[in-house]
């Protein structure tokens, strides 16, 4: 197979959602490293290299790796790339790849009981529990609004039959717990040490 | 599609809408329900009608990006969101980056993508909603731009030469297409705190991320979020900010709540209390103080109250 046909293929595979069809025209030119908050914190986190594996096929250590949950997806890259490569909407899938593999569980589990409760209240991150309720009501009456947000009943119904129909639920309470660990990668002498 | 990467604000509303969809953001009515009061009484003085759906529900997109839905779930409450908007022929104003973000990038991959589109669509036939792509959406900041003057004439109460730190956020910066200002080095926000009376402060991490971005702040609090925020906060206060001011109540929340584990981390402190750029602007038109929810907030705005002399009590308009 011709080496540019390949890399369209595997940058394919990479992203199954079809939301990047530009990604083998990455230049390697390292812009958005340079722009990445989460690569100045940690060095062995690294979008252009993450891309040049994709590319390659060799993502596997990446899906393995504890640094692409590190990635705070505030586009800092995208905004620099002269090739409008939407780098988050990769990390984005790659982190599914990561998670339908067994790896970066930890990293998702923090937000099942958040998503639990949002499709009840059709709202993200409201308190569960009376006593935070009742702080809400309180500021929010303070200031002469509702108690509560309004959102209608049928708002909240519907909000969790999409929840429902498009395998949300299902997705979280499958969520296996015996997680593997990610590899926390290093850094050494100016390289990222793949192996532990 | 127009592939032009600044527009004026004259360019973006050719005309001032006389009502809008207002977006109601989880964060900014149950975290800091002062945001949504204050663009609401903003909104009220401009001679704008704010229109709320109570069958509008989370834009879903936070939960999205923390990796815990799926975009199929997404897709689809955007294309339902969206549609009751169409349904009042209205354009879409959100007030957080999230909300902002997620709903203008999940639309585009609809509208762009016919077999997303089909989804969408036929999973929110059954309840009666059909998403046809006419509504445009905004953020509520393009529309304080757009009016800017307007809002100048209405001060009541010139915020004194306060020293005021912007804090954009990623995701309206972000977008290629289509914003305010130059997304690399923007300024049409402190232009309008000068238009008010006050000092914009140009402090040297102005354009770092809050942090907070899809659940960070849950899952690498220590390691990522909080020496990232230290050198945030402390450009901040080196440079002598006062107060900062937020288009994003989920920013906002980073900024706001986690100072004190940050102080308690580092040994110094901070102290610099953190508001939407909303509610700075209705303080600056005289909107009374109780209106604006500020025990909503962790770190106190007393001395930013007693500088523009806003009593807690006072309403001046
Ligand atoms: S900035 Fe764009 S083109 Fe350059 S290395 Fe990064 S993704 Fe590739
Ligand atoms: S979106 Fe992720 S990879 Fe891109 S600059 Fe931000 S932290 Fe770095």
């Amino acid at each position: 197979m011709a080496r540019e046909t390949l890399k369209d293929s595997l940058a394919g595979h990479a992203d199954g959602y079809k939301l990047l069809d530009n990604l083998s025209s990455c230049l390697g030119c390292g812009k958005c490293v340079g722009n990445c908050p989460a690569a100045r914190q940690t060095p062995s986190y690294n979008p252009r290299q993450i891309i040049r594996d994709v590319l390659n096929g060799a993502e596997e250590r990446w899906l393995k790796s504890e640094e692409i949950w590190r990635c705070l997806w505030c586009a800092g890259c995208y905004t620099l790339c002269p090739m409008d490569i939407s780098y988050p909407l990769l990390i984005m899938q790659l982190r599914y790849r990561a998670v339908e593999a067994g790896y970066g569980l930890q990293y998702i589990a923090p937000f099942k009981k958040f998503a639990m409760r949002a499709r009840e209240d059709g709202l993200t991150f409201a308190p569960g529990g009376s006593k935070g309720r009742e702080r809400v009501q309180g500021i929010r009456s303070g200031i002469g609004a509702s108690p509560w947000p309004e959102i209608s009943e049928k708002a909240k119904a519907e909000y969790t039959a999409l929840f429902d129909l498009c395998g949300v639920k299902r997705d979280l309470e499958g969520m296996p717990e015996d997680a593997a660990e990610p590899l926390d990668l290093n850094y050494l002498g100016g390289r990222i040490v793949y192996e532990p | 599609m127009n592939h032009k990467r600044i527009v004026s604000p004259e360019e973006k509303f050719p005309k001032v809408p006389e009502s809008l969809f207002l977006f109601r953001s989880c964060t900014g009515s149950v975290e800091y329900p002062g945001t949504e009061n204050a663009i609401k009484e903003i909104l009220k003085l401009l001679g704008i009608k704010a229109v709320m759906d109570p069958d509008q529900t989370c834009c879903s997109g936070y939960l999205l990006t923390c990796s815990a839905y799926k975009p199929e779930f997404s897709l689809a409450v955007t294309a339902r969101n969206l549609s009751l908007a169409e349904r009042k022929d209205l354009d879409v104003f959100a007030f957080c980056n999230g909300c902002f973000g997620y709903l203008s990038e999940l639309a585009h991959i609809i509208l762009h993508n016919p077999d997303y589109k089909a989804m969408a669509n036929s999973v929110i036939a059954p309840m009666g909603y059909e998403f046809k792509g006419t509504a445009r959406i905004y953020h509520v900041q393009e529309l304080y731009r757009r009016l800017q003057s307007n809002l100048v004439a209405l001060v009541k109460r010139p915020l004194q030469g306060l020293r005021v730190g912007v804090h954009y956020g990623c995701h309206y910066l972000a977008r290629q297409y289509g914003i305010l200002d130059d997304g690399g080095y923007p300024s049409y926000i402190e232009d309008i705190i000068s238009s008010l009376g006050g000092t914009p402060v140009f402090y040297k991490e102005r354009q770092a991320c809050c942090g907070y971005a899809v659940g960070r702040g849950f899952t690498h609090k220590e390691n990522v979020v909080h020496p990232h925020l230290y050198s945030k906060l402390k450009s901040a206060r080196e440079e002598g900010v006062e107060i900062l001011v937020t288009v994003c109540p989920g920013c906002n929340t980073a900024l706001d709540r986690e100072q004190p584990a940050l102080s308690e981390r580092s040994g110094e402190k901070f102290g610099i209390p953190a508001i939407d750029v909303g509610q700075l602007i209705a303080l600056a038109l005289g909107v009374a103080v109780q209106k604006l929810g500020f025990k909503a907030n962790t770190v106190p705005l007393d001395e930013v109250l007693r500088k523009i002399s806003a009593d807690k009590g006072e309403n001046i308009q």
